[in-house]
C-alpha cells in the first residue's frame, strides 16, 4: 500500500496533516470509496463495507501513530533549543548563616526547653546584690578575685554571669522553679582565650526541701552532653563556687583524640565544659526560701561552639568576618 | 599550689602509689590537677667527690679538679666559681647524654685533659638553684660516690601543679595536701614529733615579754633563737625551686621552705634591732578598729598581722640573734578588716586571707627544728604567746539530710568515718543524727552542705548513679520562651534572605558615638572601669559596629556584605533596649553568567525589599530620625504594624569615604515592634475585584507617603488597596511629575457595578487634587 508507505515517511506535522485531510477529508481518497458503496449490490455490499472500514481503522491508525511520533520529535527539538549549561548557575544565590555561637545557644536552648525548663532573661546593668551578694559573694569574698568586673560611675555593674537572673526570678515567684537564663556576660578580661563579653546559659531548679539531689543534676546534665556532644564519657570532678554547695567541674572525654591526650585538652583528655552544684544554703537564705532543695549550673557557650565547630580562635568570632561566618551556611 | 610527692611522702606514706593513682586521686577529691611531671637525670651522672681542686695553668677561670667517681678518678676541668667550695658534685662522665642531646666526651681544654663534666642543676633538665655547680649534700640522701644520680627519688622527685579552689586555704601547705590525700588514700598521716636537742637554759622571759592592748582575735607566739654559720642544704633549694617558689638569702629560704611545708604564717625579726636600752625586748600586741591587728616594739610598728611587716626589723642572714613569729587570724576577719584599705600586702597576705593553718606551734617547732639543723640554732626556754579564746564550731547533723542531698544512700558509719578522718571531731546523738565538731583549719565549712560536700568528695561523685528527677507536669512556655523562639525564626529569616549573623560587644568608644550623632551614655552612669579606650562605654547604636565589620571585611576583599545582628543598646539613661540592625554593602549579587558579569551595586529598593522579606510589610514615611550616617535624600523612618519602630538609610557619603567601603545601606529597628501581634481573620470577598491606575500630576516635591496618606484618610470600604506603580518626570512637565497609582476596588458584599468604580476614582482624585494639587495626566 502506497499510501501507507507515505504516512510511514511524512516527515513533518504539515505533511502528515496534508496526508490526513487527502485520505480523510470530506473530498478525500477514504469519502470516494465510501460514495462507491450505493453502487454495490447488496450481497457484496456488506464485504466491501466490512473492507473499507477495516482500511479506514487501519490508515487512522497509522496516521495516529505517526503523529504520536512527530508530536514527541517536535516536543524534543523544542526542547533542545531551550537547553542551558545547568552547571554555570551553581550557587548564585547564597544563603547567609547564623552565628556559630547563636546556633550552639538554640541548640542548647532547644534541649532544655524540651525538658520542660523555661526561658528567663534580666537586665545586662546590674547591681551589686544581684550579681555577687545574695549568690554568697560578700565583697569581702575571696571568690570575688575569680571576676574582674567592669562597674560604672554609680556603682552598678555588667553582669559577669547570669545568674543574678535566677536572683531575680527566685525573689518574684515561689517554687517549683526550672529555668535557664542565657544571655551575655562580661568580665574585664582581655587576651587569647578570653574576651569581655561571651555568652553563659545557667540553670536552676528549685523544689520542696529533700526532692532535689545531686545524683539527679548528674542525671540531667550527661544525657544533655551526650546530646551535645554524641558518644563521650562524663566526668564530674569536685569544685568549688561561693553559690553552691556540692558543686563539681564537669568534663568530657577529649573529642579531639578521644582522650589519648592532645594539644587542645592539654594532653589530660578531658575537656572542661560545665560547673553545678546543689544550690548554697545561703543563696535560699538571700532570696527568703526555706525548706526547698535545688540544683544549679552554668556553661560558656563559645567554649561549646568552639569544640562543637572545632574554631580556633575565640576573638575571630567577634570580628563579623564573613570567611569564618560562611562556613557555617 | 605546687607539691612535690617526695615531700608529700614526709607526711603520708606515698610509697607504691603511682603517678596515675595521684593524679585521679586529686582530680576526684577536688584537688584539680594543672599539671604532673617527674624530673628524671641522664645515665652516667654520678656522684662524685673531689679529691683536689688547682688552677688551670692557662685559664684564670678554670679549675682542674681531680674527682673520685668510684670505679676511677677523672681529671674534669670546671668553669664555675664555686667548685672550690664543693666537696661532693654531680659528674656527667663520657658517654652521658644531657638535655638538648648534649653528649659528654673526651676533651681538652685549654690543652688540659678533662674527662667528664661537673654540672649545674639546669645542664642536667632539673630546676634552677642557684650561680654555678650543683653543690651535692646530705640532705638528699647518703652520699656514695660514683652512685648514679637517678637514684636518689629526692631528685627524680615528681612535681604537681594543683588548682585550688578559693574555699581551699587548708590546702595551701604540703602539710594540708598531705592531710587530705591521707583520707583519699586511706593511709594515716605520719606523726611530726619535735625534739629540741640544743636549747639555751635561759627562760625566754628573761630578756623579752609581751603584753596584748585589747581584745586580740588571732593567735601569736614567738620563739627567741641565737643562730650561727646559717646554711641552706641542696634539698631545701632543690625543693623550693621544684615548686616555684623565688630563692632569697638562706633564712628567707628557710622561712618559706618552713610556711610551704606547714602552711602557718612564719616571720623573723632581727631581734637585737629590738632591743630596748635595757637589753630588754617588750612586745606591744594592739588591737586596732575593724579587727586589725598591729605589733610594736621600741613604739615602732613592726608588724601589720597577716597583712605585712616592717622591713627595717625584717631578719637578715647576718643576724645572730632572731625573734621567730607564728601567727594565725581567722581570714574572714582579716579580710573583712583590710578591705577597701590602701595596705601594702606582702607574699604572705595570700595564704592569710585564703586561711593560713592555725596550728602555729606545729609551724614554730618545724622552723626551730631547721634552724637547729642548718644554723646551730639555740632557742631560748619557752614562747611568748598571745592566744584568743576560739569559740568550737559545733553543727548538728542529720545524716539522712546528707544521703537526701546526694540523692544516694551513705551510711552514718561511712560518714562518721570519712569525717573523722579529715578531721573533724564527731559525736553520735542517737538515731541518724551526730554532732560534728569543725577543724579550726576548715573555716571554710559552716553548714550541712558544706559537710556534705566533703562526703561527695571522698565517696566520689563517680559513686553516685545519675537519677532523672521526677517533677510535676506543668507548662513552662512561657512570654520569654516565645519570644526566643520568634527570635529565631526572625534570624532564620535574614540568613535565607542572605544575611550572616553577627555577635559584636555592646561596647563602644564615646568619642566615636558623639562624633558621628548618636546618643551617649550619661557620664554620671557610664563606665568606670573600661577595658580598652575603643570600649570605653555602652553603646547606643548596633549599625557602628557592623560598619567596622563591613570596613574589616571590604579588607578581606568581599565584594558583597550583608550583616545583621539582634542586640542590646543603652540609651542616655543606660536603659537597656533590644535592636535588630541589618547592612548591605557593595554587590547586590556575585558576578555571574546571568548578570553577565556586571552585577547590580546595592540600591534603596533591592535592600529594603530584603528587609521586608525578613521582618514582614512595612511603610516608609520621611525620616525623623538624626546621625551622621544618615543619607538626607535616601532615607527614611520605618513604620511597622502601624507604629513608628526604625529607620532605614543609604550611608552618608562623607562617613562612606572615611570607612572606605562601597556603596551600603542600613537599617535599625526596635525589636520588640517586630514580635508578632495577635490577628484577627478579615472575611474573603467572593466577588471579583478591578484593578483601576489613576495618572496624576502632582508637585516634583510631594512625596508618596502625602498622596497615600490623603487616601488612607478617605476610609473608603471598597478600596482595599493601592500603590505606585510608575513614576515619571520630563521637562513638558516642568516642575510637576507623574505618578501612577494601582487602585484595587473589590466589595465585599456585591459584584461591582460601573458607578461603584466610578464613585472611588472620583473620591481619590477630588481628595488629592484638594490635598496636593493633583490632577489627572
Ligand atoms: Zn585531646
Amino acid at each position: 500500500m502506497k499510501i501507507l508507505k507515505k504516512i510511514q515517511e511524512a516527515s513533518s506535522l504539515e505533511e502528515l496533516e496534508g496526508i490526513r485531510i487527502k485520505l480523510f477529508g470530506k473530498k478525500g481518497a477514504l469519502a470516494g470509496e465510501f460514495a462507491k458503496l450505493k453502487d454495490i449490490p447488496g450481497p457484496e455490499k456488506k464485504a466491501f463495507a466490512e473492507g473499507l472500514n477495516k482500511k479506514k481503522a487501519m490508515l487512522q491508525n497509522a496516521v495516529d501513530e505517526k503523529y504520536e511520533f512527530l508530536k514527541s520529535q517536535e516536543i524534543e527539538a523544542m526542547l533542545k533549543k531551550e537547553a542551558i549549561d545547568v552547571s554555570l548557575y551553581s550557587s548564585l544565590g547564597k544563603k547567609g548563616a547564623l552565628h556559630p555561637v547563636m546556633e550552639t545557644m538554640d541548640k542548647i536552648i532547644d534541649y532544655f526547653v524540651a525538658m520542660n525548663f523555661a526561658v528567663k532573661d534580666g537586665p545586662m546593668v546590674e547591681d551589686d546584690f544581684h550579681n555577687f551578694e545574695a549568690l554568697n559573694l560578700p565583697k569581702s569574698h575571696p571568690a570575688r578575685d575569680m571576676q574582674d568586673t567592669f562597674y560604672f560611675n554609680d556603682g552598678g555593674l555588667l553582669r559577669t554571669h547570669t545568674s543574678p537572673v535566677q536572683i531575680r526570678t527566685m525573689l518574684k515567684t515561689k517554687p517549683p522553679i526550672r529555668i535557664i537564663s542565657p544571655g551575655s556576660v562580661f568580665r574585664r578580661d582581655y587576651d587569647l582565650t578570653h574576651t569581655p563579653m561571651f555568652h553563659q546559659v545557667e540553670g536552676l531548679v528549685v523544689d520542696e526541701s529533700g526532692t532535689v539531689s545531686f545524683a539527679n543534676l548528674k542525671s540531667i546534665l550527661t544525657d544533655f552532653l551526650h546530646y551535645m556532644f554524641g558518644d563521650v564519657e562524663v566526668r564530674f570532678r569536685p569544685s568549688f563556687f561561693p553559690f553552691t554547695e556540692p558543686s563539681a567541674e564537669v568534663d568530657i572525654s577529649c573529642i579531639f583524640c578521644a582522650g589519648d591526650g592532645c594539644r587542645v585538652c592539654s594532653h589530660t583528655g578531658w575537656l572542661e565544659v560545665l560547673g553545678c552544684g546543689i544550690v548554697d544554703p545561703n543563696v535560699f537564705k538571700a532570696v527568703g526560701y526555706d525548706d526547698v532543695s535545688g540544683y544549679a549550673f552554668g556553661l560558656g557557650v563559645e567554649r561549646f561552639a568552639m569544640l562543637m565547630h572545632k574554631v580556633p580562635d575565640l576573638r575571630s568570632l567577634f570580628e563579623g568576618d564573613i570567611r569564618l561566618l560562611e562556613q557555617f551556611r | 599550689m605546687i607539691v612535690t610527692k617526695n615531700w608529700l611522702n614526709e607526711f603520708v606514706n606515698l610509697e607504691g602509689i603511682s603517678n596515675e593513682t595521684l593524679y585521679e586521686t586529686f582530680n576526684s577529691i577536688g584537688l584539680e590537677v594543672d599539671s604532673i611531671e617527674r624530673y628524671t637525670i641522664p645515665k652516667k651522672v654520678v656522684v662524685g667527690k673531689i679529691l683536689s681542686c688547682e688552677k688551670h695553668p692557662d685559664a684564670d677561670k678554670l679549675n682542674v679538679c681531680q674527682i673520685d667517681v668510684g670505679d676511677k678518678t677523672l681529671q674534669i676541668v670546671c668553669g664555675a666559681a664555686n667548685v672550690v667550695d664543693a666537696k661532693f658534685v654531680a659528674v656527667a662522665t663520657v658517654g652521658a647524654v644531657l638535655p638538648d642531646n648534649f653528649i659528654i666526651k673526651d676533651a681538652k681544654l685549654r690543652g688540659v685533659e678533662s674527662a667528664g663534666m661537673v654540672c649545674a642543676s639546669s645542664e642536667l633538665g632539673l630546676p634552677d638553684t642557684g650561680k654555678g655547680i650543683m653543690i651535692l649534700d646530705e640532705s638528699i640522701g647518703t652520699l656514695e660516690v660514683g652512685c648514679e644520680l637517678g637514684s636518689y627519688d629526692t631528685i627524680t622527685d615528681t612535681v604537681i601543679e594543683l588548682e585550688l579552689t578559693a574555699n581551699r586555704g587548708d590546702c595551701l601547705s604540703i602539710h594540708g595536701v598531705a592531710r587530705d590525700l591521707s583520707v583519699a588514700l586511706e593511709r594515716e598521716m605520719k606523726p611530726f614529733v619535735y625534739e629540741s636537742t640544743h636549747k639555751e637554759k635561759l627562760g625566754v622571759a628573761r630578756v623579752a615579754d609581751i603584753q596584748a592592748n585589747g581584745i586580740i582575735e588571732a593567735d601569736l607566739s614567738y620563739v627567741l633563737t641565737h643562730i650561727e654559720s646559717l646554711h641552706t642544704p641542696l634539698l631545701l633549694t632543690l625543693r623550693l625551686a621544684m615548686v616555684n617558689i623565688a630563692l632569697g638569702d638562706k633564712l628567707e629560704n628557710i622561712l618559706s621552705y618552713a610556711t610551704h611545708t606547714t602552711g602557718v604564717i612564719l616571720r623573723a625579726y632581727s631581734a637585737t634591732s629590738l632591743k630596748d636600752d635595757d637589753e630588754r625586748i617588750r612586745l606591744q600586741v594592739n588591737a586596732q578598729e575593724r579587727g586589725i591587728i598591729t605589733i610594736s616594739s621600741q613604739e615602732k610598728e613592726i608588724s601589720l598581722l597577716g597583712v605585712n611587716q616592717n622591713q627595717e626589723k625584717q631578719a637578715k642572714d647576718k643576724d645572730s640573734l632572731l625573734l621567730l613569729e607564728a601567727s594565725y587570724i581567722h581570714p574572714d576577719i582579716l579580710v573583712n578588716a583590710v578591705f577597701d584599705g590602701s595596705y601594702n600586702k606582702d607574699e604572705l597576705y595570700y595564704k592569710t586571707s585564703r586561711g593560713s593553718e592555725p596550728n602555729i606551734a606545729f609551724g614554730l617547732e618545724f622552723s626551730t627544728l631547721l634552724l637547729e639543723k642548718y644554723a646551730k640554732g639555740k632557742c631560748y626556754e619557752g614562747y611568748l604567746t598571745v592566744e584568743n579564746e576560739w569559740e568550737e564550731l559545733r553543727l548538728g547533723i542529720d545524716t539522712d539530710e546528707i544521703s537526701a542531698i546526694i540523692g544516694k544512700e551513705i551510711s552514718k558509719s561511712t560518714i562518721i568515718t570519712i569525717l573523722t578522718a579529715l578531721g573533724f571531731g564527731v559525736t553520735n546523738a542517737g538515731g541518724s543524727k551526730i554532732v560534728v565538731i569543725i577543724p579550726r583549719f576548715r573555716h571554710d565549712i559552716t553548714h550541712i552542705q558544706d559537710i556534705t560536700e566533703e562526703i561527695v568528695r571522698i565517696v566520689g561523685i563517680n559513686n553516685i548513679e545519675s537519677k532523672p528527677l521526677a517533677f510535676i507536669e506543668s507548662n513552662k512556655l512561657n512570654q520569654t520562651t516565645s519570644q526566643y523562639q520568634f527570635k529565631k525564626s526572625l534570624r532564620q529569616s535574614a540568613c535565607a534572605t542572605g544575611f550572616y549573623e553577627n555577635v559584636s560587644y555592646i561596647f563602644c568608644e564615646r568619642s566615636k558615638l558623639e562624633k558621628y550623632g548618636f546618643s551617649t551614655v550619661n557620664e554620671k552612669l557610664d563606665l568606670t572601669n573600661p577595658i580598652a579606650e575603643d570600649l570605653n562605654t555602652l553603646r547606643s547604636t548596633i549599625v557602628l559596629n557592623l560598619l567596622d565589620a563591613i570596613k574589616r571585611n571590604v579588607s578581606y576583599t568581599q565584594k558583597s556584605i550583608a550583616l545583621f545582628e539582634i542586640g542590646a543598646v543603652f540609651n542616655s539613661f543606660r536603659v537597656q533596649t533590644e535592636k535588630f540592625a541589618m547592612v548591605f554593602s557593595g554587590q547586590n549579587e556575585l558576578e555571574s553568567i546571568s548578570n553577565s558579569g556586571k552585577p547590580n551595586k546595592i540600591d534603596f529598593a533591592s535592600f529594603t525589599k530584603r528587609v521586608s522579606m525578613v521582618i514582614g510589610e512595612f511603610e516608609l514615611v520621611a525620616c525623623r530620625e538624626v546621625n551622621d550616617f544618615i543619607h538626607p535624600y535616601q532615607s527614611a523612618d520605618i513604620i511597622f504594624n502601624g507604629k513608628r519602630c526604625g529607620y532605614i538609610s543609604k550611608l552618608h557619603p562623607t562617613i562612606q569615604e572615611q570607612y572606605n567601603i562601597p556603596d551600603t545601606f542600613f537599617t535599625e529597628i526596635d525589636f520588640d515592634a517586630l514580635l508578632p501581634k495577635h490577628i484577627n481573620a478579615t472575611p474573603i470577598s467572593k466577588f471579583q475585584g478591578v484593578y483601576k491606575d489613576l495618572s496624576l500630576v502632582i508637585d516634583e516635591s510631594t512625596p508618596y507617603s502625602a498622596i497615600s496618606d490623603a487616601i488612607s484618610s478617605l476610609d473608603i470600604e471598597l478600596l482595599s488597596s493601592y500603590y505606585p506603580v510608575d513614576i515619571y518626570q520630563d521637562t513638558q512637565l516642568g516642575t510637576q511629575k507623574s505618578l501612577t497609582i494601582r487602585l484595587f476596588i473589590q466589595s465585599i458584599s456585591k459584584t461591582l457595578e460601573e458607578n461603584d468604580i466610578e464613585s472611588v476614582t472620583s473620591l481619590v482624585l477630588d481628595k488629592l487634587n484638594k490635598t496636593s494639587g493633583a490632577t489627572l495626566r
